[in-house]
C-alpha cells in the first residue's frame, strides 16, 4: 500500500455504536448460538439411531425423530455464517428452494444405479448436495413417487445414509462452533472479526437475512402471484411443515433480536411487539402447508403474515441497524 | 485484415462521442438516477462538476441507464427485478417510449446500444427456467426484435466492445425469481462467467473464475478503448474471506484478479458496486459502498494505488480530469492524483451508477 488517502470532506458514521458489545456477544454465543447446535446434534443423533432400527418410511417413530431434528435445524439455520457456512453445510442440511428439481433427480439416480455411496458416510458426503439433508429425507419418507422406485432394501439403506449424513454434518458444525465462538467474544487480530462491532454486524446480518428468507422465500414462493399462486412451492409441504418453519424461524429470530437490542430498551420493545404480532398471526393460521394460498381468503391471511414480518424488517433496518453501526446507506443497504 | 480491423475499431470508437443532439441539452456529461427528498425517483443529467442540468421522473427506483451514441436519448432501467425501462428524450425531458419486458422476463437493469444506435440490447431473466437472456430491440420503434441466450444465469451489466460487433456480458451466476424478491436461490451451485457474443448471440469467448471463487458474482463492467475489460465482483461466500473484487480480462486470454492488501480488502465486506477506467487509461477503480471506500489500481502493473474513504460511494465514471464518483449521501466528486474532491453536495441519494455520456479519451 503506497498511499492510503483519507478524505475528511465526508465524515463516516461513527460514535453511535461505540458501546461495549462484549456482554451481548458473550450472551448471544453462550445462550443463543451454542445451545442450538448442541440441541441439533442431540436430535440428529436420535434421528440417525432411529433410522438404523426402523427405516420404514411410514414409521411414526422415524417420522417423529425426523420432525424433532428438522425443528432443531430450522431453529439454528439463521446462524448461517462461520462454521455453518463452511463447505456449504447449511445447504447440505436443507437444499431449498430446489428450483430445478435437483433433489428428486439425485435420489432417483442413487436408487436406479444402486449407488454404493450409501455404504460409507464419507462417500455419501461427497454426492450431490441436493440428495443430502432434510429435504432429501422428506422425499424418502413422504413422497409416494420415490416409494415406487427401486427396491425396498436399497431405499432403506438410502434413508439411513441420509440420516447419518445429517448427523455427521450437525456434529461438524457443533464441533467447529465451539472453537469458533471465541472469535466472536474475543475479536481482534487473531479473529475474523477485528472488533466487537464487526461481530455484532455479523449477528445483525444473520437476523435480517433470516427475516428476509422467511418473508420473501418461505412465504413468497408459495404465494406466487395473485393470478398464479404456487402452493406446490411451499417449503417441506409434503410433511406439512411449511407454516411450522415460519413460526420456528420467527421464534428463533425473536430470541436473537432481544439479545442484540438489549442496550436499547425502546427499540427492543418495538421489535418484541412486532414479533409478537407476526408469531400470533402464524399461530392462528390453520394452513400447515399453505395449501390455501389459491383461495382469496387463504391468500389474504398469508399476505398479512408476510406483511407483519416485513414490519419487523423495517424496524430492524431503520432503528436497530444504526445502533450497531450498520450504515443505512442508500447503496450499501440494498446494493445491486 | 488486422489493419482493417483497427481502422473499423477506430471508426466505432469515434462514433461513441456524441456528434449531435447531446450538446443541445446544455451539455450533460453524466446521467445518474437518485431518490429526492420529496420521495420521487428521477434520472438526472449532470455537468462535469455535478450540477443537475435536467431531471426526469422515474416510476420507481432506478438502476443504470444507457446513453444513445448519437441522439440526445437515453434508456433508464428500473432496478431488478423491474419490468420497465423508459426511453427519454433528454432534450425535451420527456418520455418517448416505455419498454416493457415480455411475459416471463424481467430486466436486470443494464443495457447497451449498438455503435450506430439502431439497436438496443437488454439483460433479462427468463425466470421460470432461470436462463439469462439478451433482448434485442429496434431503436426506431423500440419494438422487440428477438432475444438470445446470455451464456449464463443472472446476466447483469453488458457493454459493447470497441470493435462494435461484440457484446461483453457479466453473467453474475445468481438465480432469482421475482416471486421470492431478491432471495438468491442457487448459491451452492452458482457459476458466474464473463461471456463475449457477437450481435446475433453467437458465443465468441467465455471465462470462469477458479472453482474456489465460484461464489464471486461477476456483476459490473468497464471497457477500455483497446478492448481490455474490467469486471467488478460481489462475493457471496463466507464474510471471513476477502477475495479480489476486481478483474481484468482481454478476450481470448486468462483473467487477472486485482486486490488491495488484506487490511484494506477485508473492510470491503465482499462488495463492489461500480467499476470504471480513467480517461487516461492508466487507472481502474471500484466503488465499495459497504466498506465506504473507493479503491484505485494501476492498470499497467495491476498494483493497488489508493483507497479513498467515502461514505456510501457507488456511482463511478470517467471524467475529463479524473474518475468521477457519486454517493448515496448526495455527493459528487472527482479523484485527482492524491485526493477526492467533492464539487457538488446535493440533497438527494445518488443510486448505484453514474453513466458518462461523453468520451474523454
Amino acid at each position: 500500500m503506497r498511499t492510503l488517502t483519507f478524505v475528511t470532506a465526508i465524515l463516516l458514521p461513527m460514535g453511535a455504536h461505540a458501546q461495549d458489545s462484549a456482554p451481548i456477544l458473550m450472551d448471544v454465543t453462550e445462550t443463543h448460538i451454542l445451545p442450538r447446535f448442541a440441541k441439533l446434534t442431540d436430535t440428529t443423533e436420535a434421528l440417525a439411531t432411529t433410522a438404523q432400527t426402523d427405516c420404514e418410511p411410514g414409521s411414526s417413530d422415524l417420522r417423529a425423530a425426523y420432525g424433532t431434528a428438522f425443528d432443531s435445524w430450522i431453529s439454528a439455520s439463521h446462524l448461517r455464517f462461520g462454521p455453518t457456512e463452511t463447505d456449504d453445510r447449511a445447504f447440505a442440511m436443507a437444499f431449498w428452494p430446489d428450483t430445478k428439481g435437483f433433489t428428486p433427480k439425485a435420489l432417483s439416480q442413487h436408487i436406479n444405479t444402486e449407488d454404493a455411496a450409501v455404504d460409507s458416510p464419507e462417500a455419501y458426503a461427497e454426492t450431490s448436495i441436493a440428495g443430502r439433508g432434510f429435504l432429501a429425507l422428506e422425499r424418502m419418507l413422504y413422497d409416494p413417487a420415490i416409494a415406487e422406485q427401486g427396491n425396498a432394501a436399497y431405499r432403506c439403506a438410502l434413508i439411513r445414509a441420509i440420516a447419518t449424513d445429517i448427523d455427521q454434518n450437525a456434529n461438524a458444525m457443533h464441533t467447529d462452533w465451539q472453537s469458533y465462538a471465541p472469535n466472536m467474544t474475543q475479536p481482534g487480530d487473531d479473529s475474523p472479526y477485528r472488533s466487537g462491532d464487526e461481530a455484532m454486524q455479523e449477528l445483525y446480518r444473520a437476523l435480517t437475512t433470516g427475516l428476509e428468507f422467511t418473508a420473501d422465500t418461505r412465504l413468497g414462493r408459495p404465494l406466487g402471484t395473485f393470478e398464479r399462486p404456487r402452493p406446490n412451492r411451499a417449503e417441506a409441504r409434503r410433511s406439512e411443515r411449511s407454516l411450522r418453519h415460519v413460526e420456528l424461524s420467527l421464534i428463533a429470530l425473536r430470541d436473537l433480536t432481544a439479545r442484540l437490542s438489549f442496550d436499547h430498551p425502546e427499540i427492543a420493545a418495538d421489535l418484541e411487539a412486532a414479533f409478537a404480532r407476526a408469531i400470533d398471526r402464524a399461530q392462528s393460521l390453520n394452513d400447515p402447508a399453505f395449501a390455501d394460498v389459491g383461495t382469496p381468503q387463504g391468500r389474504i391471511r398469508v399476505e398479512a403474515l408476510q406483511q407483519s414480518i416485513n414490519d419487523i424488517r423495517e424496524i430492524a433496518s431503520t432503528k436497530l441497524g444504526p445502533t450497531l453501526g450498520i450504515s443505512a446507506g442508500f447503496n450499501s443497504l440494498d446494493g445491486d | 485484415m488486422t489493419s482493417r480491423r483497427i481502422f473499423l475499431a477506430g471508426l466505432a470508437a469515434a462514433s461513441f462521442a456524441p456528434v449531435r443532439g447531446w450538446p443541445s441539452v446544455g451539455g450533460p456529461d453524466f446521467l445518474a438516477a437518485a431518490l429526492f427528498p420529496d420521495g420521487t425517483y428521477r434520472l438526472s443529467g449532470l455537468d462535469s462538476t455535478g450540477n443537475i442540468l435536467f431531471s426526469i421522473p422515474l416510476p420507481a427506483r432506478g438502476h443504470a441507464a444507457a446513453a444513445h451514441p448519437i441522439k440526445a436519448q437515453a434508456v433508464a432501467f428500473a432496478r431488478r427485478p423491474g419490468t420497465f425501462a423508459i426511453v427519454i428524450d433528454c432534450e425535451s425531458g420527456t418520455v418517448i417510449k416505455r419498454l416493457k419486458a415480455p411475459k416471463g422476463r424481467h430486466f436486470y437493469g443494464h443495457g447497451a446500444f449498438s455503435a450506430d444506435g439502431t439497436q438496443f440490447f437488454t439483460t433479462e431473466n427468463n425466470y421460470e427456467t432461470a436462463d439469462g437472456v439478451v433482448g434485442v430491440w429496434d431503436v426506431a420503434s423500440f419494438a422487440r426484435l428477438g432475444e438470445f441466450p446470455s451464456g449464463g444465469i443472472g446476466p447483469h451489466d453488458m457493454r459493447l466492445m470497441p470493435d462494435g460487433g461484440t457484446l461483453v456480458i457479466a453473467n453474475g451466476g445468481i438465480e432469482t425469481h421475482p416471486e421470492s424478491g431478491r432471495t438468491k436461490l442457487n448459491l451452492p451451485t452458482m457459476q458466474p462467467n464473463l461471456t463475449y457474443v457477437d450481435l446475433s448471440g453467437s458465443i465468441l469467448d467465455q471465462v470462469e473464475l477458479p472453482p474456489a471463487l465460484h461464489k464471486n458474482s461477476i456483476r459490473h463492467l468497464a471497457v477500455r478503448r483497446d478492448g481490455l475489460v474490467g469486471f467488478a465482483m460481489q462475493w457471496q461466500g463466507s464474510q471471513t474471506k476477502h477475495p479480489p473484487l476486481l478483474g481484468l480480462h482481454r478476450q481470448g486470454e486468462k483473467p487477472h484478479l486485482l486486490s488491495a492488501p488484506d487490511t484494506g480488502q477485508s473492510t470491503l465486506q465482499g462488495y463492489a458496486g461500480s467499476i470504471a477506467f480513467s480517461a487516461d487509461n492508466q487507472s481502474i477503480a471500484i466503488t465499495c459502498p459497504r466498506g465506504n471506500a473507493l479503491h484505485r489500481f494501476n492498470v499497467t502493473n495491476g498494483t493497488f494505488t489508493d483507497a479513498f474513504a467515502l461514505e456510501d460511494v457507488c456511482g463511478l465514471g470517467a471524467g475529463s480530469t479524473g474518475l468521477v464518483f457519486t454517493t448515496g449521501t448526495g455527493a459528487f466528486g472527482t479523484l485527482n492524483t492524491t485526493r477526492a474532491e467533492i464539487s457538488a453536495q446535493l440533497n438527494c441519494q445518488w443510486d448505484n451508477h453514474l453513466i458518462p455520456i461523453r468520451s474523454f479519451s
